[in-house]
């Protein structure tokens, strides 16, 4: 990390922009843990069913009865350092370098924040040639798009007609995981000790994109292959599209299409229309999860969900913004078929809320969000209270209150959070924040497993930014009086 | 009787205050006003009788003392203490009586500008209703053409006696008045052809502004050919004025059509604003061309305007949700404000950012997740990766299957779960998968070592195509005895 600061600076270049930031939080939480008893031990409740002596509920086999009992405190202490780091001007025309590293560690009691093995990640790390019909990189890299954000470390090259409105881009090298820094190879990713490829994929893949001032569109395709044997790991392709046809009116729409599994994968298209203090948007999506095929979940034939969702924005006074949105949807049917067994195959999501600036350094906003679907439903309350007393200090006070009922286990949570964070920039290049929460949660089970999740969170950041002339700060006012000039 | 008395008073207290005032104001005796009309009959001649200088150059204007004095000696008149002015007000005037006789070929009568009209020895002293009346007949002081103004006045940086007050007391031209003035107004005015045929600043705007006024706005100054024209002065920032942004940056599409008009028109653009005015919005790529032709800053140069970032209409509340729609189709026009780093916010989370702390998700998202991801409000794995994230958070807490199904009590809510999870599986397979791994699954469903055979392919499901593509999915379960293999 350090050295990659020095190398900011020190690198003899026009440019260069350094942020860093640390970050800290503490945590502590009870969760699960699984026991067994012999079934001479548990008590046979008169409706049907058993309790462990303590009064947790079992379920009993010929022998053996095994129950979820409250777990010990777990700790985590995360503390993350990230540095972003470019560097530009160094007497090549366009070309730049980039990195983003982060050092993280958990120094809780033992291991238990995810995500902080390998204390080092690489999250980028390029070198870019740009120029107006060109652009390279090669290094570690993010691909983002319909098929997701995707990394990758290769080389990545895009050519365009600016006048024409044209661009091909191309991409070759080994791909990271999804969702994560790391290469489907790294321990760190296979917690449970599960099947785990011997090699990293090769990826591969094309672009292709139109670009106008009224309509966009792109079309591309992915493959990735497992080189130690030669077969693929997915292969996809994808189309979007963007159409402006009149000023206020975007549609968007696009769609993957999975051509390992023969499927249409996830699918969308969206009308929105932006008015003068209002929005309105509508729209239609489908929803298919998607596995590489060096997993057999793609096997287990998942079905796809359909939706139909609408938004919409209101700003009847400069002060004031209400909005609310919905969707409702329905999964596609999972020919299974089990006398006495029913799950919900529908559901609906709904969400309103306004948000008040009755002067420039108070901001208040609330909301209400209900959900209701297979699994699990929810619905609640946010709030939150913002004030701004200066360019240099902001503190936020939120809460929230909410339900949480669950369909496959019995476990109605009631949640109450309160919060409160600060931030205060000293100067236009340094941030400092704190941040504490506490949760207040009780669960509503009949037996002894409904564990208290009550917790309390405190985090600390620092943010500092180093650099020539890109951190964006305010310009100078572009009016001056004679007395300042 | 008492307010008979209180009336006197109130009407001699200010008559003794007035009288006290114009002592103080001035304690030495004035000196008397010479009556030309009294005189008439002393000066038969012309009036550069006694004002020689008015017709000669470097001759004394005023008479002398002793020529009053000859009278005025005590004997044949009451002596008087008079002496001639001394240097006249500093002021912009180009005017000189010897100039303008010269100029005007001794056709100008002294009477005519010194006199009114039905007078021939009233003197009135700098009327500029005199000069107007031949210079443009019928015409405004404020309002005469631009050409005129040059005649009697000299630029601001020339008239160097007027004070910052003098110059702040300038009379503002109805002409500054008018809407669109501060912006296309003067700039059609400003520019005029000098002698030579070359560009140059008109006379009247010269006459009471200099480029450090200009300055102010203009980020393109030097280029200005008017405004390189005028010369340098501190005084002329005494001169109030109020910048406002064009119409037609308020309008509500100004965000979406501003780069095709600063494409037809960069210069335009380039006369407020900088590159890093631009910059300000513009982080996230390459800067457009219409920007790289923008100045920097500088010496000479007004700062450029001051922009602050704006959402784009389409970023509502629920906009970061459904975002990618957009962002997959055209990401250069997201690039346009974000850096790709941006996306790593969200995208590649800061492990220790605390839930709430302004991130994607909003406070006390934790505990109402599952409802969001049994049905995938939005694709999680795009920012979680299953294994790093889910399972290893619900490992933690011990939320994973230990292989051993049969005897899990974990899905209570309904009897005898495992029976009939099939339907649960199919619909949120990425929530079985947050807790369970492969061996979970294929201690039933594999047909191979103790498998109990349940198929679990349904709808949709393409044997041949998955094993041209890759059978080891299908050996997983199979064997190498797949079905239908070659």
């Amino acid at each position: 990390m350090i050295a990659l600061f020095l190398a900011a600076t020190l690198v003899p270049a026009q440019g260069y922009r350094v942020r860093l930031d640390t970050r800290i939080q503490g945590v502590s939480w009870r969760g699960l843990d699984t026991g067994t008893i012999p079934r001479a031990e548990a008590i046979e409740q008169p409706g049907g069913g058993f309790l462990t002596p303590d009064g947790h509920a079992a379920l009993c086999g010929e022998t053996v009865c095994t129950f979820f009992a409250v777990g010990p405190v777990l700790r985590g202490v995360p503390w993350v350092t990230q540095a972003d780091i470019s560097v530009w001007g160094t007497g090549v025309h366009g070309l730049s370098l980039r990195a983003n590293a982060r050092w993280a560690t958990d120094l809780g009691n033992k291991a238990t924040w995810p995500g902080t093995e390998p204390e080092l990640q690489l999250v980028e790390g390029y070198l870019e040639y740009a120029r107006s019909g060109l652009t390279a990189r090669a290094g570690r890299q993010f691909l983002t798009g319909r098929l997701g954000a995707y990394g990758l470390d290769g080389a990545r090259a895009a050519v365009r007609d600016a006048k024409r409105g044209v661009e091909l881009t191309g991409y070759l090298g080994w791909g990271l995981a999804r969702g994560s820094v790391l290469p489907v190879t790294d321990p760190a990713l296979n917690p449970l000790n599960d099947f785990q490829p011997r090699d990293r994929q090769i990826v591969a893949g094309l672009e292709a994109a139109i670009t106008s001032g009224r309509l966009d569109a792109r079309v591309e395709y992915r493959r990735e292959v497992d080189p130690s044997v030669d077969y693929f790991v997915s292969e996809r392709a994808s189309a979007s599209m963007a159409l402006r046809p009149f000023r206020r009116l975007t549609m968007a729409a696009g769609g993957e299409y999975d051509l390992a599994f023969g499927a249409v994968g996830s699918a969308d298209a969206t009308v929105a229309w932006m008015g003068r203090g209002y929005t309105l948007s509508g729209g239609v999506r489908r929803y298919r999860p998607f596995f590489d095929l060096w997993t057999i979940w793609g096997a287990f034939s998942p079905v796809p969900y359909h939706a139909m969702h609408t938004a919409a924005s209101v700003t009847p006074l400069a002060s004031l913004t209400m909005r609310a949105r919905g969707e409702w949807y329905k999964f596609e049917d999972a020919e299974v078929f089990t006398p006495g067994v029913s799950v919900e195959d529908r559901g609906w999501r709904f969400e309103s809320g306004v948000t008040w600036t009755p002067t420039a350094q108070w901001v208040l906003d609330g909301s209400y969000q209900a959900e209701f679907g297979p699994g699990a439903s929810s619905r609640g309350f946010t709030g939150r209270l913002t004030w701004l007393p200066n360019a240099q200090f902001t503190m936020t006070a939120h809460g929230a209150r909410l339900q949480r009922p669950l369909e496959l286990r019995f476990n109605d949570a009631e949640l109450t959070s309160l919060g409160l964070e600060a931030e205060y920039r000293p100067h236009a290049r340094w941030r400092v924040g704190v941040e504490a929460i506490r949760y207040e949660e009780t669960r509503d089970r009949p037996d002894a497993t409904a564990i208290d999740w009550g917790q309390f969170r405190l985090a600390g950041r620092i943010s500092l930014l180093f650099g020539t002339n890109a951190d964006r700060v305010r310009l100078p006012p572009a009016v001056r009086t004679a007395g300042n000039r | 009787m008492r307010y008979r008395r209180i009336r006197l008073m109130g009407l001699t207290f200010p008559l003794i205050l007035a009288g006290f005032g114009a002592w103080a104001s001035n304690p030495r005796p004035m000196a008397p006003v010479f009556d030309h009309a009294k005189h008439t009959p002393l000066f038969p001649g012309s009036c550069t009788t006694c004002h020689v200088g008015a017709a000669e150059p470097g001759a004394p204007f005023w008479p002398s003392a002793a020529s009053c004095a000859s009278c005025h000696d005590g004997v044949v008149k009451p002596r008087i203490e008079w002496s001639p002015p001394g240097a006249a007000a500093p002021s912009n005037l180009r005017f000189t009586h010897d100039r303008h006789r010269v100029a005007t070929a001794d056709s100008v009568r002294c009477a005519q500008c010194h006199s009114p009209a039905d007078s021939t020895r009233s003197v009135v002293r700098r009327l500029v209703r005199q000069c107007i009346g031949c210079h443009q007949p019928g015409g405004d002081h404020l309002s005469v053409a631009n050409e005129q103004c040059a005649t009697c006045h000299l630029p601001l940086t020339e008239a160097r006696g007027l004070s910052r007050g003098d110059v702040a007391g300038f009379p503002v031209p109805a002409s500054h008045r008018t809407p669109g003035f501060g912006l296309e107004g003067h700039a059609k005015l400003a520019p005029v052809r000098g002698p030579d045929g070359r560009t140059t600043v008109a006379a009247s705007c010269a006459t009471c502004h200099a480029q450090n006024f200009c300055i102010n706005c203009h980020v393109n100054a030097p280029e200005i050919l008017p405004i390189r024209a005028l010369g340098q002065d501190e005084r002329s920032l005494v001169h109030g004025f109020t910048f406002a942004a064009p119409r037609s940056h308020s309008a509500a599409n100004f965000l979406a059509v501003h780069g095709r008009e600063a494409q037809r028109d960069a210069a335009t653009c380039a006369t407020c604003h900088t590159q890093p005015s631009c910059a300000t919005c513009h982080v996230g790529s390459t800067l457009p061309k219409p920007v790289t032709a923008m100045h920097q800053p500088g010496p000479g140069r007004a700062p450029g305007a001051q922009l602050e970032r704006h959402k784009p209409l389409s970023h509502v509340a629920s906009f970061r949700e459904g975002h990618g729609r957009e962002a997959s189709a055209a990401p250069r026009a997201c690039a346009t404000c974000h850096m790709q780093a941006d996306c790593f916010s969200c995208h590649r989370p800061d492990l220790a950012q605390p839930a709430g702390g302004g991130n994607y998700h909003p406070a006390g998202f934790l505990v109402r997740h599952p409802s969001a991801a049994y049905a995938r409000q939005t694709t999680c794995s795009d920012c979680h990766n299953a294994q790093q994230f889910c399972v290893s958070c619900h490992a933690q807490s011990g939320l994973s299957a230990r292989r051993s199904l049969g005897a899990s009590s974990f899905h209570d809510g309904r009897a005898a779960f495992i029976l009939g999870h099939g339907q649960a599986a199919r619909q949120s397979l990425e929530s079985c998968v947050s807790c369970h791994v492969e061996r979970d699954c294929t201690a039933c469903h594999s047909s191979v070592g103790r498998g109990f055979r349940f198929n679990p392919h349904g709808p949709g499901f393409d044997a041949n195509r998955l094993r041209r593509r890759n059978p080891e999915m299908c050996i997983a379960c199979h064997g190498l005895a797949i079905p239908g293999a070659p």
